[in-house]
């Protein structure tokens, strides 16, 4: 009882301590001095944005992205793109801690899935909708877009195949459980990476550099590659949206595998607890 | 005539009525299957809301995962308990 009381002081003192440090540390995280926002009030924030997230001329404050709602949410507030992420990789490690102790028996036997005619189509719009899921993450960083939106649309794919078709066409097709989660675990590694990766740069340069940094500011030099061949892919934007389209399929794929598979052998595991 | 702009804010108009409308069914109908459907056609009329509000980000999201993703989770849920809601 009065160890728990003590984690508790513990813990409240952290966050209170963490928050005051938030709280009085804003005053060194106004972006842009330099600029002159013409407006007052809260609308100097929306005009400093639509100024710098294209524009070549302000080489020291630009993200090199012409797609503003991508480059808020990867760039200037990366951060909170990052805590989502995990908020749903959380949520995803309790839907498969609910799901353990089940024993996974595939469904034999008989005629699996829908009509044949429902089988054709879907044979014909599957690699359809993964390749416009593709196509709104890659791009994510010059139109409409993202890695979370390209990775949902893409998961429809592996949805509509779970129930067209039954599990076992997914899992005969090298779509296991398993191998999804290695491939989520790749998609957050990378998002980490891209993270640090100029920070370490800056670490073997000698040079300042920070996390999440993305293009060069005044007071840290290094940047990102923006360009590839004269392709724009707007530095670490383009990774992130690549990373997260990759993590956010994955794990939409396991919570509908977990949903579709657990009923078989599931009986067998309770008893075994 | 109507103007450009008049015209997307009566779209706007039906669109939120017509979502309002099927809210209204998706509530009352007992039939859960047909009950997730009618929350699909709201969530359509949204996604046209959010568009013709200038946010196409939100309309690429909202799209896949609530006509895609929720019903068909919804689906697979119905057909492992029962179709029908009891009083």
């Amino acid at each position: 009882m009065r160890r728990s009381i003590l984690h508790l002081t513990i813990i409240l003192t952290l966050l209170l301590g963490l928050s005051l440090l938030a709280s009085i540390s804003w005053q060194w995280f106004v972006p842009g001095e330099w600029f002159k926002c013409p407006l007052q009030g809260i609308w100097c924030l929306p005009v400093f944005y639509l100024a710098t997230t294209y524009n070549p001329e302000l080489s020291n404050y630009t993200v090199n992205s012409p797609e503003a709602v991508t480059a808020i949410v990867w760039d200037y507030r990366g951060l909170d793109t990052l805590f989502e992420t995990s908020v749903f990789y959380l949520a995803l490690i309790a839907g498969i801690a609910l799901a353990r102790g089940a024993s996974y028996k595939l469904p034999t036997g008989g005629e699996l899935g829908l009509s044949k005619i429902v089988k054709t189509v879907s044979r014909l719009t599957l690699p359809m909708i993964i390749t416009v899921g593709a196509s709104i993450g890659l791009h994510g960083h010059l139109t409409p877009g993202g890695g979370f939106q390209g990775g949902a649309t893409a998961a429809v794919a592996f949805m509509v195949a779970i129930v067209v078709f039954s599990i076992v066409f997914l899992v005969e097709h090298g779509v296991s459980k398993d191998r999804m989660l290695i491939l989520r675990s790749i998609g957050l590694t990378g998002i980490g990476l891209t993270a640090v990766a100029l920070f370490f740069a800056g670490l073997i340069l000698g040079k300042n550099a920070y996390v999440f940094q993305n293009m060069a500011k005044p007071f840290a030099g290094l940047s990102f590659p923006w360009e590839v061949n004269s392709a724009l892919i707007s530095g670490t934007l383009w990774f992130f949206n690549l990373f997260e389209f990759l993590a956010v399929t994955a794990g939409f794929t396991i919570a509908f595998m977990l949903l579709a598979m657990s009923e078989a052998g599931s009986e067998e595991g309770v008893r075994h607890e | 005539m109507i103007s450009a702009e008049l015209a997307v804010y009566l779209l706007m108009t039906i669109s939120s009525v017509a979502s309002t409308i099927a809210v209204y069914f998706a509530i009352m109908e007992k039939d859960l299957v047909k009950a997730v459907i009618y929350s699909a056609i709201q969530s359509t009329f949204y996604a046209i809301l959010f568009y013709l509000l200038m946010a196409p980000d939100i309309v690429l999201v909202y799209l896949p995962v609530s006509v895609g993703l929720i019903p068909g989770v919804l689906l697979i849920l119905i057909g492992k308990t029962e179709r029908g809601e009891k009083e």
